[in-house]
């Protein structure tokens, strides 16, 4: 277990706060989750409708975060398995049954196979090369859902998905959808937050900043990663699946080259390493999008562009902040 | 087929024009420059707002080359205060770069998909062993031919290029030897970029300019930094022409499946030797 | 340490200054649809006019919108006495972006009637909004099939086009003019062009005609089609048919004169080829190519006359394009169907439009609804140079088509 902050740690203060520090981390996220769950009560069904898009992208940014900050794993192809998530979720509502939790469990089974599948290839390279390969994973799963027109609809994307039943009622309304939303994201971030915080996370943390030294120590570096990677795109894909119940409708871009900078977007400006900050970025990142890019005459990229830069250049200084790569020797 | 194979060298030529500096600058400095799709775009728009008549066409050249220079220059300048942080951070610095200039130029040019014509002259088409071929593509080939020679012979033969190499192979040990490689760093950035940008002008009669190009550039141009290895002038001219020649025939044999070969290609290289074809030795990484 | 809670403080203050930001009055539990339409006193309608306003499709919007605003200039902004009042919200690119944009529409701005959308998968995805607010879509682009046809409800109508109905008229003319021996079919990768492909295979064959060869570049992601060029002349063929929009319209026409093609194997295409600005674009290699399309801006009628004087002097001259047309269609068919309607609500404007007839003052020529979707004449035209301008010029009135079944 890491010890309290008298011996540099890794990592610096992201890595493993304090007890003290935890605990008022959790009355903040109890506080939070209150004001979110009342929101339908006194928001207009569009502002409902934007704020269960964030809880959804918050949830994809979490586990892009667990990726990239807590491992040190910069994947510019996630979109690929939210996006085999969502295509999954969305098949099987349309096709056998879409009873909740079905698609739920279906998106996170098939966002864990995509990335079974391609994550082997993956975990044998790191850093910028990392970088790359990721981009072409994920645009080659782009690819796929273009040309399977069969069972993705090509480009056309799946439309026409049935609302999501709970208990055997559709959720037809934009505030039972974003409970529903909340409390399956609410236990998505929760689960993996409790993966950051055990030893494996800790092992992971250590991977992020010395993998060859941990090998030394004689953790086998390859099996985590790859666990890993399985993990972020099961929870990637159960984000894909709160998607759909929100948007009833998936696109190939959703699994596109956009869709994974935003969310690295979201990752970086939130702080890269702290689960929670990457939702504070999927909030700013969807708002700027969706509620301010309409008038912005569609240039709302050009905000989060510039925003992307200043990021870069005001965020953690150095050493003592969150690194992301491993240092070289 | 003359046509096809033809046209392989064409494609390929120009993407060695484009991947030269990409790949000279990633080689050299770890800096992956995602930027490098807009600048290729910025390129590709000069030549559209200019083009018509020989005069134009050379003017959108000259100016692309410039604007190309500096602008790799700034962003040159704008990774130095990063360098020691992270090579993701400069990656992400330059992808935020990549996107700004993007939105700027659809802002700029509107979204409209514009498209460009050869110079006269040279828009019409010759017949070659019974095909016939648009005379511009054939200028193409002619032109990357002799800037391969000249980029390979500065990189080669001459002392800035030695520099240049030994840079790409061991960068502390140049440091140490009293020369400051930001200056390398910031010349071999400009005129990479420059050349970058003067692809997206020579490139116009074939691409046209519209938003969306610099992705699909992008992804080309690193594949054939990838393929051919980081810093080596050889294997990106190599690369690319390989490259092209895939690109174009995959395209004509398996259409349905043109796209996932180049990822595929690029997946497979990654994973067997990243440090590219033509790279040098494993150690010096 | 410090930095943590520099950022959390920063955190609680953006999420504490986003809720007012987005909080409206109001709740959203209560049922699906949203604020009451209609002012007190005269009777009034709120049309939500969804169209590109960025993206590779804007200028689509911009003469769509331009149509619509047209005829509502044209008669006191009004439907009747009844008076309009148009919110714009831009379907950009994607459904990613057109959903949104319906739904603001729908459940912000609270507008009775939505007008536009230009992709078909936008179109096919916010069906669900319409059946559930019972509220009605005029589709005035999108071509997909299903619109209509699988996926159809009875608040979706639809006063542009089939893919497959516009195609059809050329297989059907190709079958009939010496090319039986031998056409190439070519089209984007995706929806609309298998569409597209599909409708004018049918029709071509069902005349004794034979496709001697298909193929579909990668939609979008093309840019230099001498692979399949090459693949054309190698097949034999007589003519080709083609279908590709926008940047690759442009693209794949300059080219196929630029790789000596167009003396031998002329160019056919479903009228998207040379419609609206890519006709500038494409210049002297466009001459000569022969489209049908349900609408040309060089039509012989008196109604369509008018509309392309008026349009032009509301536009700085500029041209109507099929789209102007097909929007300003759409306010002429919800005018006839207030008269009867009683109600701004999806169920009575649907039963309206069902029986309002035949429209016979559109600058298309007279049309009718079959099935929810026009069943219109179809044009043969050619690009000519008329006085220094490249136009669509009528070569022959093909006759009606609906959409194929």
């Amino acid at each position: 277990m890491t010890a309290a902050p008298q011996i540099e740690v890794p990592g610096g203060a992201a890595a493993a706060p304090p007890r003290v520090t935890r605990g008022r981390g959790l009355l903040v996220a109890v506080a939070v989750l209150v004001v979110l769950a009342a929101a339908p009560l006194f928001l207009a069904p569009f502002a409902t409708t934007t704020l269960t898009r964030i809880v959804v992208f918050a949830l994809f940014a979490v586990s892009l975060d667990l990726l990239v900050g807590v491992t040190g794993m910069p994947s510019l192809g996630h979109a690929g398995y939210f996006g085999a998530g969502a295509y999954a979720a969305g098949w099987v509502s349309i096709n056998v049954t879409a009873e909740a939790p079905v698609p739920l469990l279906v998106g996170a089974v098939f966002g864990a196979l995509a990335a079974a599948l391609t994550g082997w290839v993956t975990v044998r390279s790191s850093g910028v090369f990392f970088l790359m390969l990721t981009l072409a994973i994920g645009e080659t799963l782009q690819q796929v859902a273009d040309s399977w027109e069969s069972v993705t609809g090509g480009a056309n994307g799946l439309a026409g998905i049935p609302a999501t039943r709970v208990a055997g009622t559709a959720l037809a309304n934009p505030g039972y959808t974003y409970w529903y939303v909340l409390v399956a994201a609410t236990l998505g971030v929760a689960l993996v937050v409790l993966l950051a915080r055990s030893p494996f996370g800790a092992a992971l943390r250590g991977i992020r900043d010395n993998e060859p030294r941990m090998r030394a120590l004689g953790y086998p570096t390859a099996l985590y990663k790859y666990a890993v990677f399985v993990v972020a795109g099961s929870a990637a894909g159960a984000a894909g699946a709160l998607l759909i119940a929100q948007q009833r409708l998936v696109t190939p871009a959703d699994l596109g080259f956009m869709t994974a900078s935003f969310a690295l977007l979201a990752v970086i400006i939130g702080g890269a390493g702290s689960l929670w900050g990457a939702c504070l970025g999927a909030a700013l990142v969807i708002i700027v999008r969706d509620a301010l890019g309409p008038s912005l005459d569609g240039h709302g990229t050009l905000v989060l562009g510039i925003a992307f830069v200043l990021v870069v250049y005001l965020l953690p200084r150095g050493a003592a902040g969150v690194r992301l790569f491993r240092r070289r020797t | 087929m003359v046509v096809s194979i033809l046209n392989g060298f064409a494609i390929g030529f120009l993407l060695f024009v484009l991947a030269v500096g990409l790949s000279l600058v990633f080689g050299m400095m770890d800096v992956l420059n995602l930027a490098h799709g807009a600048l290729f775009l910025g390129g590709a728009y000069l030549g559209a707002a200019l083009s018509g008549g020989w005069g134009g066409f050379l003017t959108a050249l000259a100016v692309a080359a410039v604007a190309g220079a500096l602008a790799g220059g700034v962003l040159s300048l704008m990774t130095e205060p990063l360098r020691n942080r992270t090579h993701l951070d400069q990656a992400l610095l330059t992808l935020g770069v990549a996107l700004v200039v993007a939105e700027l130029l659809i802002m700029v040019f509107g979204d409209d998909p514009l498209s460009v014509d050869a110079p006269p002259g040279l828009d019409g088409s010759v017949t070659l062993l019974g095909a016939v071929y648009p005379s511009y593509r054939l200028v193409i080939i002619g032109i990357g031919a002799v800037l391969a020679l000249v980029v390979w012979l500065v990189v080669e033969r001459t002392r800035v290029g030695a520099l240049v190499r030994a840079t790409v192979a061991d960068r502390e040990m140049v440091a140490t030897l009293g020369v400051d490689n930001r200056l390398v760093k910031v010349a071999v950035f400009a005129v990479g970029s420059a050349l970058a940008t003067a692809a997206g002008v020579l490139g116009g009669p074939i691409y046209g300019a519209r938003p969306g190009l610099d992705a699909a550039v992008l992804i080309l141009a690193l594949v054939v930094v990838v393929i051919g290895g980081l810093g080596s002038v050889r294997g990106a001219l190599v690369g690319a022409l390989v490259i092209g020649q895939v690109d174009t025939f995959g395209r004509v044999l398996l259409p349905d499946l043109a796209s996932f070969i180049l990822f595929a290609a690029l997946a497979i290289v990654l994973v067997v030797r990243p440090q590219g074809i033509f790279s040098g030795p494993v150690g010096a990484r | 340490m410090s930095e943590l809670s520099r950022r959390r403080m920063l955190g609680l203050i953006g999420a504490a200054a986003t809720v007012p930001a987005l909080a409206a009055c109001g709740s959203s539990l209560g049922g699906g649809s949203t604020a009451p339409t209609g002012a007190g006193g005269a009777r009034a309608i709120k049309v939500g006019l969804v169209v590109p306003k960025s993206g590779v499709y804007a200028a689509l919007g911009t003469d769509m919108q331009a149509g619509w605003e047209l005829w509502l200039a044209q008669h006191g902004g009004k439907f009747g006495d009844v008076t309009v009042e148009t919110v714009v919200a831009d379907e950009g690119e994607t459904p990613q972006t057109g959903q949104p944009a319906v739904q603001k529409v729908l459940q912000s701005d609270g507008v009775d009637v939505v007008v536009g959308i230009v992709n078909s998968s936008t179109a096919l995805g916010v069906a669900n909004l319409f059946t559930e607010s019972k509220k009605l879509l005029i589709v005035t682009n999108a071509g997909a099939a299903d619109v209509t046809g699988k996926a159809r409800t009875p608040y979706m109508w639809r006063t542009s086009f089939a893919n497959a109905q516009v195609s059809a008229a050329m297989g059907q003319h190709l079958a009939a003019s010496g090319f039986k021996d031998g056409v190439f079919a070519i089209a984007p990768d995706y929806a609309a062009g298998s569409e597209v492909i599909a409708g004018f295979t049918k029709a071509f064959e069902a005349g004794g005609g034979k496709v001697v060869g298909t193929v579909k570049p990668a939609f979008g992601k093309t840019s230099d089609y001498q692979p399949f060029l090459t693949q054309i002349q190698q097949s034999g063929a007589k003519a080709t048919f083609c279908f590709f929009s926008g940047a690759e319209a442009i693209t794949f026409v300059k080219q196929y004169a630029q790789f000596g093609l167009a003396p031998a194997i002329p160019l056919y295409g479903s009228g998207f080829l040379t419609e609206g600005s890519v006709l500038k674009q494409q210049g002297a290699a466009a001459m000569g190519v022969q489209t049908t399309l349900h609408y040309s801006d060089q039509l012989d009628n008196p109604a369509n006359k008018t509309f392309v004087e008026a349009y032009a002097k509301a536009n700085n001259g500029a041209s109507p394009s099929v789209f102007s047309m097909q929007t300003y269609d759409a306010a002429n068919v919800l005018n006839r169907a207030l008269q009867t309607s009683g109600g701004v609500d999806g169920d009575a404007l649907s039963k309206a439009l069902g029986g309002i007839g035949t429209v016979d003052d559109s600058p298309r020529g007279p049309w009718t609804f079959d099935g929810q979707n026009p069943r219109q004449n179809m044009y043969l035209r050619t690009v000519q140079d008329k006085g220094g301008t490249l136009v669509n010029a009528i070569v022959q009135d093909l006759g009606p088509q609906s959409q194929p079944a």
